[in-house]
């Protein structure tokens, strides 16, 4: 994987804090320099996004308020360019097709050193 | 139960989480349909604690599946819904129009199902995050009343600790909510707490 | 309970098992051959190992399959078998051997997951038997992780529960039709009366009894025989059960060749002109009758009977006394009492 100079900025939305920790202590481990913030729902994450858009996001499904897909529609119809990868141990057909509308794609949880390559690999290489 | 912290609830609640969608997958496979399963929440309590309110049993009869686990966790584990409930989810399951007679030949036999597919769902979370396995016997269902049921749960005094999962199921457009019910000795209790302070452990690496 | 069974290595299980010389000890030990215990047994039951590849077939497995052991031994599971094995079996299998957690196949939501069939016969025409299956881990002895596969022949229950509901379901309805006219029975109509009653106190809506009669009945036996009396009777039953368009509404045959008819929820006026259509349905069959003055043709008398019923009332006996009044009043019309006036009647 090409080594990315540049600081980038990562939203990470989920509402549990371990899986949160688990997705930043990974991803720091790779990008030590990546500014990394969080939000523990969907409303909170639209309106972070709105105050300082990030490069890059990890979305989870099931949150308390709206769902982690609505968030996702929502935060991509205004930022585009924003990177989105979606975390869900439910990765049934009709969820990966939805996440492929969005322009995303779908990740299947538990979060591990496979499915943090994964995302990078999308963060770095998706056009 | 003293040492048990937010944190360590946020830990398991992000296990049965995976297990939930690992068991909405396996379930949308056989049903063919989108199935959505959550869980809002888990507590856990001491078991004389444990009443009608905490497993919202209200009244009438419940389908209970019910599988025992051993190794470094013994416990039975209990996923209740209303007799109602279950022959809806039997029904949706099976997508068909069938009466309620024709259903309830085939409750037992799917409801064993279900309750296997989620327990196991739960138990595969399990044993990935937190990196140990456990032996299972296969699935008995029951019909019960809520009194009978919570006699059940209480009786077995040396499973001291409660963990109830909260789970809301969803096939098709219907939502069905029931409960996980983990009975778990003290000792049970602690080994889940070291596995889980092991695994919090690793994420600070 | 907390025995796993399925996890008990230290049974002498399959031959497959027994190459370590402490189980063919533990085997002599035995007075019987456990191959003859697995082949004697009426359920499927098949070993596989963790790369899937088949240690045990047992004789039932190989009638319904219609494969050899020899030649399921030793080869991968999906592949000794000519036909698909549906992927929730595989993917069952499989979590089976990675978590080593039993898993069950219900009939309610797979059907016929392998391609087993209960007479096997060389063409495959016939539909697949209905399985319920289990697969449980075990360890062989050398601590391999296996699978043992159970296999029960749902059909035989579920053909059972079909037959066993057919035939409640046919008493239930001899229990309640009346042979001759297949309109609901006096016994039928009993327990509906008192229910139907019952409901129109609770919830204080009227209910309308009609008792019907046919006129000049017994001369038209008399006149043309009982044949063609039973025949009358049939008829009007069917053209009194042709006005009825509400799942609450029956009519039954009260006796001989009366019938009466129970509905809720009707107005008194309304209730008056249904009476009247019944007595016009009846009335266009046109039946000659030459014994009947003075149409010489097969009539009705109704007694009507409306309103909401208290404690004291008995509503059948009512519609009976306003039946009494249109057979006294020339007959084919119907008189209609409502419930707190009958009584005058009663009287006379």
């Amino acid at each position: 994987m090409p080594v990315d100079s540049s600081i980038k900025k990562l939203l990470i939305v989920d509402d549990s804090k371990v899986s949160r920790m688990l997705i930043r202590t990974h991803i720091l481990a790779q990008h030590p320099k990546w500014v990394i913030s969080e939000a523990v729902c969907g409303e909170d994450a639209i309106a972070l996004v709105d105050k300082d858009p990030p490069d890059y996001c990890t979305m989870d499904i099931n949150m308390p308020g709206i769902s982690g897909t609505h968030a996702a529609e929502q935060i991509l119809s205004k930022y585009p360019s924003i990177k989105m990868v979606i975390f869900s141990a439910n990765i049934q057909e009709t969820h990966q097709n939805r996440a492929r509308a969005l322009g995303t794609i779908l990740v299947a949880k538990p979060v591990t050193e496979k499915s943090i390559a994964l995302t990078l690999d999308y963060f770095a290489n998706s056009k | 139960m003293n040492n048990f912290s937010e944190l360590h609830l946020d830990a398991l609640t992000e296990v049965f989480s995976i297990g939930a969608g690992r068991a909405a997958l396996s379930l949308s496979e056989i049903v063919g349909d989108e199935v959505r399963i959550s869980v809002p929440s888990v507590q856990i309590i001491n078991s004389e604690d444990i009443n009608s309110t905490t497993l919202s049993l209200n009244c009438g009869r419940f389908g209970a599946v019910s599988q025992h686990f051993s190794g470094p966790l013994n416990a039975e584990a209990v996923l209740l819904f209303t007799e109602e409930q279950a022959l809806k989810i039997v029904s949706d399951m099976m997508g068909s129009q069938m009466s309620t007679d024709e259903l309830a030949e085939f409750e037992h036999e799917a409801m064993c199902e279900l309750g296997n597919i989620i327990l196991n769902a739960c138990l595969s979370a399990m044993a990935d995050i937190l990196n140990f396995t456990l032996e299972s016997s296969l699935p008995n269902y029951t019909v019960a009343s809520a009194d009978e049921i919570l006699h059940r749960l209480k009786k077995n005094t040396d499973q001291s600790y409660i963990l109830i999962l909260h789970i809301d199921l969803a096939i098709e457009k219907r939502h069905t909510a029931g409960n996980l019910v983990f009975l778990l000795s003290s000792a049970s209790l602690t080994n889940l707490i070291i596995h889980i302070d092991q695994f919090l452990g690793s994420i600070h690496e | 309970m907390s025995k796993i069974s399925a996890t008990a290595p230290e049974s002498p299980t399959a031959p497959s098992f027994s190459t370590l010389p402490a189980a063919s000890m533990q085997q002599e030990a035995k007075r019987f051959d456990m191959d003859d215990i697995f082949n004697s047994l009426n359920l499927g039951v098949c070993v596989v190992d963790a790369d899937g590849k088949v240690l045990l077939w047992n004789n039932w497995i190989a009638k319904h399959s219609g494969i050899k052991e020899a030649d399921a031994l030793n080869r991968q599971f999906e592949k000794v078998f000519s036909e698909s094995v549906s992927p929730a079996f595989l993917t069952a299998l499989k979590n089976t051997l990675a978590y080593r957690l039993p898993v069950v196949l219900s009939t309610a939501l797979h059907r016929t997951p392998l391609p087993l069939y209960n007479a096997f016969e060389v063409n495959q025409q016939q539909p697949r038997m209905y399985q319920s299956i289990s697969i449980t881990p075990i360890q062989s002895q050398l601590n391999e992780p296996c699978c043992l596969i159970q296999i029960t022949d749902s059909s035989t229950s579920i053909k059972r529960e079909k037959i066993l509901r057919s035939h409640s379901e046919i008493l239930k309805k001899e229990a309640t039709t009346d042979s001759l006219t297949d309109i609901c029975n006096r016994r039928f109509f009993d327990a509906h009366y008192e229910m139907a009653v019952a409901d129109a106190k609770r919830q204080k809506h009227p209910l309308s009894i009609f008792m019907i009669d046919i006129d000049f009945f017994k001369s038209y036996n008399d006149y043309y025989g009982h044949i063609a009396g039973d025949n009358v009777i049939k008829q009007v039953a069917a053209a009194l059960k042709s006005q009825l368009s509400r799942a609450t509404d029956i009519v039954a045959r009260y006796g001989g060749e009366e019938f009466v008819l129970v509905m809720p929820h009707l107005p008194q006026e309304i209730a008056e002109q249904f009476a009247e259509r019944l007595r016009n349905a009846v009335f266009n069959l046109v039946i000659p009758h030459i014994n009947s003055a003075p149409f010489h043709q097969i009539t009705i008398s109704i007694g009507l009977c409306t309103g909401i019923p208290k404690n004291s009332d008995n509503m059948l006996n009512k519609a009976d006394a306003a039946l009494y009044q249109a057979k006294q009043k020339g007959r084919n019309q119907c008189i209609s009492l409502p419930l707190c006036e009958a009584e005058e009647y009663l009287q006379q």
